[in-house]
């Protein structure tokens, strides 16, 4: 026997003793923390990396701060991609209050990174302190990521250790999922990474509506005899007047594929009058930067000569569809097509149809079905129906402003962590709140990330650079 | 000697059209379904930059709660070389219009190499992995840029981007005081074009040929016999504009020369 038997090296009731004097002396010389383990979403099982993860647990728990003579010196680094902090600290925890207070709640999680039977992120580490966990050091309100877990230091006095130390550096974000329930720490990445911008329509809008006028003498349609070539903007289509009546008026419309420019159809704005079957009026398609289209007229009695909007409506996203009601008996449906300009709708006719001894009803589906209401919440998840895409929601906003609706003022919500893109004209809808707005638009510039150079450099480039063809890396 | 002012910013140009075709790449993360959790467009930025601005722009807040957002990408001119391959005669100019139809008399372009530096710090090897495999497709090993060097007579010319090595820091051995960087950068040459000074053409635009021809080389003794003319038509045309030529021959058959000074037949 090497040891002397007649001297204790450090009973169980001498190391409890210990154990309390420590416990008690990061209560009174501590600071509260939270503490906030990783959960893994998803790990790469090659590159061996945790590509998703989230943090919504915290744990508060008293720490004593090993760094009295505050961050070191030069923890500011300017580099090239811009200001970098490598400020760190070290945290003194005690053993016994995280293995009582913290240790059973996050018993398991990330446990199938030791045993590689990861299956979600109800897995972890437990007993100890993770490496990968994140501390919320409550002056400067700044994310710690412990770096190292120290368990043997002071080294086993009394035959026990009795304090973890943990050193900390400086957390670099990078799209995980912050929700602990506890505004100040979900709130330190709140301006931080990739968020994105969605205005969304005012609460309310009005829905466009328009009458058809008939007449007989009309230009009922244009038949497009052939499209041309290069037609890159719409040409001015001019129908010959009528001997005595009033000249129908039309527009082109353009369609290209990949750099072919050429006319899709010619619709009508106004059907004229005085027409004869027997003698239908010429179309003379010029400008538009093309050549070689061509069309013909069909004159028909008894249609759609005019379709008036008698509201034009407002807060349209999506283009809308338009129905116009047949005649009575025998004829031939008139058929429209809607055009948006800024929210409005206006009509343009396909075909004027024939066979109407009154004016048809003019059916246009309404601006959206949707009653827009309610607040999103910090970190909720928001869906757009049409996309599908989803996103974490970093603020809302209700426009306020000279110029700006003070009964139906437009919103603004920022959300970061999107899996796509949203598309103007879809509904988002959250997943805690409920509420419900329409989307106007959606900006998929970095929100105030002033550093970042990604638009700055697009729109100086849009003088300079000739991409004939097309910029392979994509349009900005 | 030298002293005339001129800048065409044709360095900046470079380092824009550079710059502009990294400006819109993203990375995704896949949720355990494989459904997509996150894109992310890649921020990118000219590295050097005056340190307050940086300060001001990424700090404005003093207790800064994180110590950076990743994935980044930077980038930077490293270094400018004549190149001697793509040289051209030192005294020759062509003539240009300007964007008010004045013609410009302008020297050959010097040929320079722009080095460009680019590196994307990642967080995951995925994400940079992801970033490399947009960008290289496209290097083969270069990619033309054509950049409207000089915007006042609408130069264009085609600056082929070439790609000369990627290099891979990846620290991730050492003890735990030091966090794991990831660090691609990849190394370009942009051939640009560097224009002198542009000036207004004293010798003008020129509107009529004209062409006296002799019996024999010894044009001192020889008689004249014929002198042809060509002048476009309408005569105001420019060179821009769709225009045809009037020619005309006269038969002289006298001892006279035309003096070029007098523009008469003396």
């Amino acid at each position: 026997m090497a040891l002397n038997p007649f001297f204790l090296q450090g009973s169980s009731s001498e190391q409890f003793l210990m154990q309390d004097l420590i416990n008690e002396q990061l209560k009174i010389y501590g600071i509260d923390v939270y503490y906030l383990p990783r959960k893994i979403l998803n790990l790469d099982d090659v590159l061996r990396e945790a590509e998703t993860s989230k943090f919504d647990d915290s744990f508060l728990i008293e720490a004593y701060l090993d760094n009295y003579e505050g961050y070191a010196p030069g923890s500011d680094i300017m580099s090239k991609f811009g200001l970098r902090l490598k400020n760190e600290i070290n945290l003194i925890i005690s053993k016994e209050r995280f293995e009582d207070f913290i240790g059973p709640f996050i018993s398991g999680l990330n446990q199938g990174l030791v045993d590689k039977t990861l299956t979600g992120f109800e897995t972890l580490l437990a007993k100890r302190p993770s490496e990968g966990d994140l501390i919320f050091f409550p002056l400067g309100e700044r994310l710690f990521e412990i770096k190292k877990v120290e368990f043997e230091k002071p080294f086993y006095q009394l035959g026990k250790n009795y304090v973890f130390e943990l050193q900390c550096e400086l957390y670099e974000y990078e799209n995980e999922v912050i929700d602990t329930t506890i505004d100040v720490v979900d709130n330190t990445v709140e301006d931080e990474g990739y968020i994105t911008t969605l205005n969304l329509s005012p609460s309310t809008n009005t829905n466009a509506e328009a009458t058809a006028s008939i007449g007989d003498g009309i230009v009922s349609r244009i038949i497009l005899n052939n499209d041309g070539y290069d037609y890159t903007s719409e040409p001015t289509v001019t129908i010959s007047a009528p001997t005595i009546g009033i000249t129908a008026t039309a527009v082109a419309i353009t369609t290209s594929v990949g750099n072919a420019n050429s006319l899709e159809s010619i619709v009508i704005t106004n059907a004229g009058s005085g027409y004869a079957t027997t003698n239908p009026p010429t179309i003379n398609i010029s400008g538009g930067g093309g050549v070689g289209a061509a069309a013909t007229a069909v004159v028909s009695n008894s249609g759609v000569r005019l379709l008036t909007m008698d509201e034009e409506g407002s807060e349209y996203y999506l283009t809308p569809t338009v129905t116009i009601d047949g005649p009575v008996g025998l004829g031939e449906t008139a058929t429209a097509r809607t055009v948006l300009n800024d929210g409005k709708v206006t009509l343009q006719i396909v075909n004027a149809g024939f066979g109407y001894t009154e004016a048809p009803s003019v059916n246009i589906s309404a601006a959206s079905n949707v009653s827009a209401a309610g607040t999103f919440l910090y970190n909720e998840t928001v869906t757009g129906s049409l996309s599908g895409t989803t996103a974490v929601v970093r603020s809302f906003e209700v426009l306020r402003g000279p110029g700006i609706s003070t009964e139906n003022p437009p919103r603004t919500l920022r959300v970061a962590i999107n899996s796509g893109q949203f598309s103007a004209g879809e509904t988002i809808t959250g997943s805690e709140s409920s509420a419900v707005y329409v989307l106007k638009s959606y900006d998929n510039n970095s929100y105030e990330d002033s550093y970042d150079e990604n638009e700055e450099f697009e729109i100086e480039a849009d003088s300079i650079l000739d991409f004939t063809e097309k910029n392979p890396f994509g349009e900005y | 000697m030298l002293g005339t002012y001129f800048y065409h910013e044709i360095i900046r140009k470079t380092i824009i059209g550079f710059g502009t075709l990294f400006n819109d790449i993203y990375i995704r993360h896949q949720n355990k379904d494989g459904s997509i959790a996150d894109e992310t467009k890649v921020g990118l930025s000219y590295g050097p930059t005056q340190k307050f601005i940086a300060k001001i722009q990424q700090q404005s807040d003093l207790n800064k709660s994180i110590a950076i957002t990743l994935p980044r990408m930077s980038f930077e001119m490293s270094g400018i070389q004549y190149d001697p391959s793509r040289k051209t005669s030192v005294t020759k100019t062509f003539k240009t219009n300007d964007a008010n139809d004045n013609i410009q008399k302008v020297y050959m372009p010097v040929p320079y190499n722009i080095s460009f530096e680019l590196s994307i710090y990642a967080k995951l090897s995925d994400d940079a992995l992801q970033i490399i495999e947009q960008i290289l497709p496209y290097f083969q090993p270069s990619f033309n840029l054509t950049i409207d060097l000089v915007d006042s007579i609408g130069e264009k010319k085609d600056v082929p981007v070439v790609m000369d090595n990627i290099e891979l820091q990846d620290d991730y051995e050492g003890d735990f005081s030091t966090r794991r960087a990831l660090i691609y950068t990849l190394r370009f040459t942009a051939k640009t074009y560097i224009f002198g000074p542009i000036s207004d053409s004293t010798e003008g635009l020129i509107r009529k040929v004209q062409v006296d021809i002799y019996t024999d080389t010894d044009t001192k003794n020889a008689k004249r016999e014929m002198r042809y003319t060509a002048t476009p038509d309408p005569i105001t045309a420019n060179p821009g504009d769709n225009y045809g030529f009037d020619e005309d021959w006269e038969f002289l058959g006298d001892s006279k020369s035309y003096s070029p000074t007098q523009q008469l037949d003396i």
